[in-house]
């Protein structure tokens, strides 16, 4: 009987990918039928700038959700970020890469304090994040306002070099955010689940006592994980930076929900112990297409909030209920101890 | 210093008030036109919509769960409300239709949470996406506008010269629900859930049924707030609430109602709004540019956070000791009582 | 045998007929008949596992009975719910007061009446008045001592007019003047005809405010009778095995290790901390020390402090005579030394990480420092599995979804991993089947062999005989007495653990 709730197990995270892999092909022949363009395959991965944000924090996202926290400070670190550098490059005057480095630590920093707030004092990640939420937008908007550029027009006239990250193509078809999201992708994926640190990511969220028993920093690892989504929100500034040409403050303004349904459709649950990158990596694109596709389908962007939300709500409430139909593992128990 | 410490967790409505004072006359004192009382009623008017959003937020809030969908639902109902109205429907039909639909949203939202037991902030997520993208399918994307001047002007009512009719409704309303809970006979089933939940089970206290009203009565405030939004701004873009659920959930920390549920009062809330409202304007009034907003309302509201957990875990700590020790104290009686000796 | 207040012919004011009660396949309740009378107070006492709290929990209709009836008043009842047995006059106080933190004293106590505020006030004032209490009702319930909080726990029921008042364990975390005023409130409760039920698991309370005694054991009543009619020799007798032979000498051989020649692995020198005060221990390498106690004894605090948990107040720990007081948790893993939780759900298990992440948890550093070396680990699980024949599909089986004795082989799995020098088990056979147990056993003993020094806790009186070599007693936060040899019997240890050891044993 145990035999069976274990495979029963397996086969759920199986269908879970599998599903969302069935959604994104639906998704390709759906909108490839109602608009050809849309099977181009420059348009294809091209698209990918339009969502490449949501896409890379939810990748680091999934890695805090999966400690039992949640990140909802991404996008303001992505303004932040974006403003920094300009910051560091036009008015302060340093070499474009310096000032790359420079906002990535910005990212880590945030990061760093997100998670030292919530693992050391032991404040409510939601609370925290959503004080760090408000604090980096916040920043972004008064350091846009040192510049000598207008707020508006935003700082711009970046250096081909900078441009190329997220502008050039490699083969001359492959879009470059699309070969750094497949980077990340490998690089959160060993981290998380062929790491010794990942390992403890989830021992972490599945029992924070057993592990602090066994002699693992849960602390340090639960603050780790935010410094991470940190500094892959800053990666997303720098890539949006360099796609648009010019920093703006606003940058990140919106994407706190579609980064959070990102990292829940991908099947992370929300009270951490389970999860995965290739899910989320799955979602995101999901999302993404699902936003493209109707977009160029001549459905304004703002209607996908109602098919994204559906997703979410049916996804999850169909994730409790396996959980619940997994539950006979203990009638099964009883049976075998008779 | 440990009294002073407990007189301030114990009556956390105070400590916002009394922050709120030194903060209006800290800017008065720097700029004293800021406290002409024109400015102060200013100041009050301009937070009617946080100050409604919070209070709904904080029924959420004090049973434990959380709903980040107020923000959507402001929009769609001020859409709605501002649609019929442009279209000549009476205020009354209007309102109550917009209510209606904030108590809808709010009871989808409940029985998620707690009949489905989807995490509350992922439903309330999912829906603030569905209801977001229902604004743009009722408004199909443009803006409501031309509403009739007599809607409009609602706002500009005063009575006795100068309390705004808005700024009265909110107020008598913040007293009703302020009695509601504390002298209604229901009205601590909120708090006690959120306080312990396991306890309000063994005592009888209908738990599902609260949580899901408070769901409720939250979607009917977001949709007050909806309504008086359409008045005071005269027009609903498709965009309107955008982000307020993150401004109505930083209120209420800002007033001391505890994300962990159980502790906090509307009075709290409602000097929260206040406080967050007023900022950008204290800001100017202080010289300095209104786009430090954002950034110190987040500065206050992680110290007050910071603060708050400190404390908490410090009591913890302590009533942990207290009790071992107790224990102790008892053993070291029997210890003499018997003569018996530790080795 | 009769009750003090039993006249023959009155109606018992509750009546409980054959309930039973199985978890899975553990049998807790077998066919309990009680019958209590207005005004008893009825001492129910039993070790761990006894069904003590099950059987209250049932009354409170947080459980439902697998069979059985219960009347009240010669009415019968069916409590499915709190809410039902509130209704009914029934109101448990457990024995970590439920109180809401945030809500002053009244708000507590009048939450979820029917009636006026305003009534309840002036009800609960007179109540208040009429006992005799100083309880100031504004004031918040995070601000009481755990006295407070069980007196507002109390009252509570009173206000309800609950009629059956059940106790649990109210004692534990009181202090010797508020366990007098405890009593006061008892007695009087009993003159005004309620019934009480008091769960402990000191003797001598039984005889200060019991009326009645009921002794459960195994989910059976043993024994069952007037107060008058038992003494404490009689209660002890009552919680040993039922065939269990007092006379019987133990089989295996009691190591008797010699002190002066070798160094101890473990040692604790005038060690105080929170819960527990100048605890002085040796423990010697191939030997099981046994530790004794009941239930908030303090063993569990001593040993989570000794693991660096907890804040040493005083003393030192040594281990293999270097010092290791105060050090990190993970400094002292390393050192050799590990401790295994006794709540295997809340601080042993990652239940829904498969078998090998349980095992290797504690260890992957040593395998690789940045990757998680799958050859390795799963080399150790495999060999972890066949050694400590834990029952799964293969080391990918989720943990949640092991029998319990097999997730324990897991907990001791994980914690033996790290090759510790000195083992400390904190109840290791709580809840898991008698196959299981044996398996156990046999683990320990093979530490044993290893020449580990293993630190046997346990409740459970008659495994801590079984195998122990030496055997320390806890009570009341300090060692009360050592135990060796053939001085180590089940009722020696019972004894000393209630604190009613008297006999005289030359001991250290």
């Amino acid at each position: 009987m145990n035999m069976i709730g274990n495979l029963n197990w397996k086969k759920i995270i199986f269908r879970w990918e599998m599903a969302l892999i069935f959604i994104l092909v639906m998704e390709i022949i759906i909108f490839g039928s109602i608009n050809p363009r849309f099977l181009k395959l420059p348009v294809l991965l091209g698209s990918i700038n339009d969502y490449i944000s949501i896409c890379i924090i939810a990748l680091f996202g999934t890695i805090v959700m999966i400690t039992g926290g949640i990140d909802i400070s991404g996008g303001a670190i992505v303004g932040l970020t974006s403003m920094v550098l300009g910051l560091l490059w036009q008015d302060a005057g340093l070499n474009i890469w310096v000032a790359v480095i420079l906002c990535l630590l910005t990212g880590v920093l945030c990061g760093a304090l997100n998670g030292f707030l919530i693992s050391y004092v032991g404040v409510q990640a939601m609370v925290v994040t959503l004080g760090g939420m408000f604090l980096y937008s916040g920043l972004a908007v008064v350091l846009s306002t040192l510049s000598v550029s207008s707020a508006y027009e935003g700082i711009s006239g970046f250096p081909q070099a900078f441009i190329r990250i997220a502008g050039g193509k490699v083969f001359g078809f492959i879009p470059n955010p699309f070969i750094i999201f497949l980077i990340l992708v490998v690089i959160a994926y060993v981290l998380l689940h062929k790491s010794r640190f990942g390992r403890y990511v989830f021992l972490v969220g599945v029992n924070p006592n057993a592990a602090d028993f066994s002699g693992i920093n849960h602390r340090f690892v639960s603050m780790f994980t935010y410094m991470l989504s940190g500094l892959s929100a800053s990666v997303a500034g720098v890539v949006l930076t360099s796609y648009l040409g010019s920093c703006r403050a606003d940058l990140g303004n919106e994407l706190t929900m579609p980064i959070v349904t990102a990292v829940v459709l991908g099947g992370t649950a929300i009270t951490g112990g389970r999860g995965s990158i290739i899910g989320t990596a799955l979602a995101a694109i999901v999302i993404g297409l699902l936003r493209f596709g109707l977009q160029m389908s001549g459905v304004s962007t703002q209607y996908l909030d109602i098919p994204v939300g559906l997703l979410l709500i049916v996804a999850v409430a169909a994730r409790g209920a396996s959980l619940y139909m997994k539950r006979p593992s203990f009638a099964a128990k009883k049976q075998k101890a008779v | 210093m440990n009294r002073i410490v407990r007189a301030i967790t114990q009556t956390r409505e105070l400590f916002t008030v009394a922050f709120l004072i030194i903060l209006f006359l800290g800017t008065g004192i720097v700029n004293p036109s800021f406290l002409a009382p024109d400015n102060i009623l200013l100041c009050l008017n301009g937070s009617v919509i946080y100050i409604l959003l919070a209070i709904g937020v904080s029924f959420v809030i004090t049973t434990g769960d959380i709903d980040v969908s107020v923000g959507a639902t402001l929009g769609l109902t001020a859409a709605v409300c501002a649609t019929m109205i442009r279209d000549g429907s009476s205020l009354i039909m209007a309102s109550i239709t917009a209510l209606t639909i904030g108590a809808l949203i709010g009871l989808v939202n409940g029985l998620g949470v707690t009949k489905l037991r989807i995490p509350a902030i992922i439903m309330t997520l999912g829906v603030n996406g569905l209801v977001r993208g229902s604004i743009y399918v009722y408004t199909e994307g443009k803006w409501v506008e031309n509403l009739p001047a007599v809607f409009k002007s609602y706002g500009q009512i005063t009575l006795a010269g100068f309390v705004n009719l808005f700024l009265l409704i909110t107020v008598l309303i913040v007293i009703g629900v302020y009695l509601y809970l504390n002298k209604g006979k229901k009205g601590k089933y909120f708090a006690a859930i959120g306080d312990n939940m396991g306890g309000a089970t063994l005592i009888g206290i209908p738990v599902d049924k609260t949580r899901i009203l408070a769901f409720v009565l939250c979607g009917v405030f977001a949709a007050l707030a909806g309504i008086i939004f359409a008045s005071k701004i005269g027009f609903v873009t498709p965009t309107a609430g955008n982000g307020y659920e993150m401004k109505a959930i930083a209120a209420c920390v800002l007033g001391g109602v505890s994300l962990t549920g159980g502790v906090g009062s509307v009075i709290g809330a409602m000097f929260g709004a206040i406080i967050m409202s007023s900022i950008s304007r204290i800001l100017v009034f202080l010289q300095f540019s209104s786009n430090w907003d954002d950034t110190i309302t987040g500065i206050l509201l992680i110290i007050i956070v910071v603060a708050d957990a400190l404390i908490q875990k410090h009591f913890k700590e302590k009533a942990r000791r207290e009790r071992l020790a107790a224990r102790d104290l008892k053993a070291l009686r029997a210890f003499e009582e018997m003569g018996g000796d530790a080795e | 045998m009769g009750s003090s207040n039993n006249d023959g012919n009155q109606i018992p004011a509750i009546s409980i007929k054959g309930i039973s009660k199985s978890f899975a396949s553990n049998v807790v309740l077998r066919e309990i008949n009680l019958d209590v009378f207005e005004g008893d107070v009825v001492a129910l006492i039993g070790g761990n596992g006894a069904g003590k709290s099950t059987l209250m929990k049932i009354l409170m209709g947080i459980y439902q009975p697998d069979g059985g009836e219960i009347s009240i008043s010669g009415k019968r009842v069916n409590l499915s719910t709190p809410s039902a047995a509130l209704a009914n006059g029934i109101y448990l106080v457990p024995q970590e007061p439920m109180l809401f933190p945030n809500m002053t004293v009244e708000e507590n106590i009048v939450l979820g009446f029917k009636e006026k505020r305003s009534e309840l006030h002036v009800r609960l004032e007179a109540l208040i008045e009429n006992l005799g209490w100083d309880l100031k009702l504004d004031r918040k319930a995070e601000s009481l001592s755990i006295a407070e909080q069980q007196l507002v726990e109390i009252l509570r029921g009173l206000l309800r007019n609950s009629k059956i008042l059940i106790l649990d364990e109210p004692t534990s975390a009181l202090t010797f003047n508020e366990i007098e005023s405890l009593f006061r409130i008892i007695t009087d409760l009993h003159s005004n005809g309620i019934s009480i039920f008091y769960i402990t698991h000191r003797l001598t309370e039984v005889f200060d405010i019991a009326t009645r005694v009921v002794i459960l054991r195994d989910g059976q009543i043993t024994m069952e009778g007037s107060v008058s009619q038992f003494n404490q020799e009689m209660l002890i007798q009552g919680l040993l095995p039922t065939n269990y032979e007092r006379a019987a000498k133990k089989e295996k051989v009691c190591k008797n290790i010699d002190g002066s020649a070798i160094m101890p692995l473990l040692e604790v020198k005038n060690f105080s901390g929170y819960g527990f005060t100048s605890i002085n221990l040796k423990v010697y390498p191939g030997e099981i020390l046994g530790l004794a106690g009941v239930v908030g004894a303090g063993r569990t605090e001593f040993a989570v402090t000794v693991f660096g948990k907890d804040v040493v107040k005083n003393g030192n720990v040594l281990l293999c005579g270097e010092d290791i007081t105060g050090k990190k948790c993970s400094t002292i893993i390393e050192k050799g030394l590990i401790y295994v939780p006794e709540d295997r759900h809340l601080n042993g298990i990652y239940s829904i990480s498969d078998v090998e992440a349980n095992v290797t948890s504690g260890i992957l550093g040593n395998f690789n420092k940045f990757f998680v070396d799958r050859k390795k680990a799963n080399a150790l699980t495999d060999d972890y599995i066949k050694d400590f024949r834990i029952k799964v599909t293969g080391r990918d089986q989720l943990t949640a979804s092991l029998s319990g004795g097999n997730q324990q082989k897991v907990v001791l799995a994980k914690a033996l991993a790290t090759n510790p020098k000195v083992v400390i088990l904190d109840e290791p056979t709580r809840g898991i089947d008698a196959g299981a147990r044996g398996d156990v056993y046999r683990i320990i003993n093979e530490l044993r062999e290893q020449g580990v020094a293993v630190v046997l806790i346990s409740s459970d009186i008659e495994e801590v005989v079984e195998l122990s070599d030496r055997v320390a007693t806890m009570y009341q936060g300090r060692i009360n007495h050592t135990f060796r040899g053939e001085s180590i019997t089940v009722d020696n240890l019972m004894s000393a653990s209630f604190g009613v050891y008297k006999e005289e044993v030359p001991h250290e």
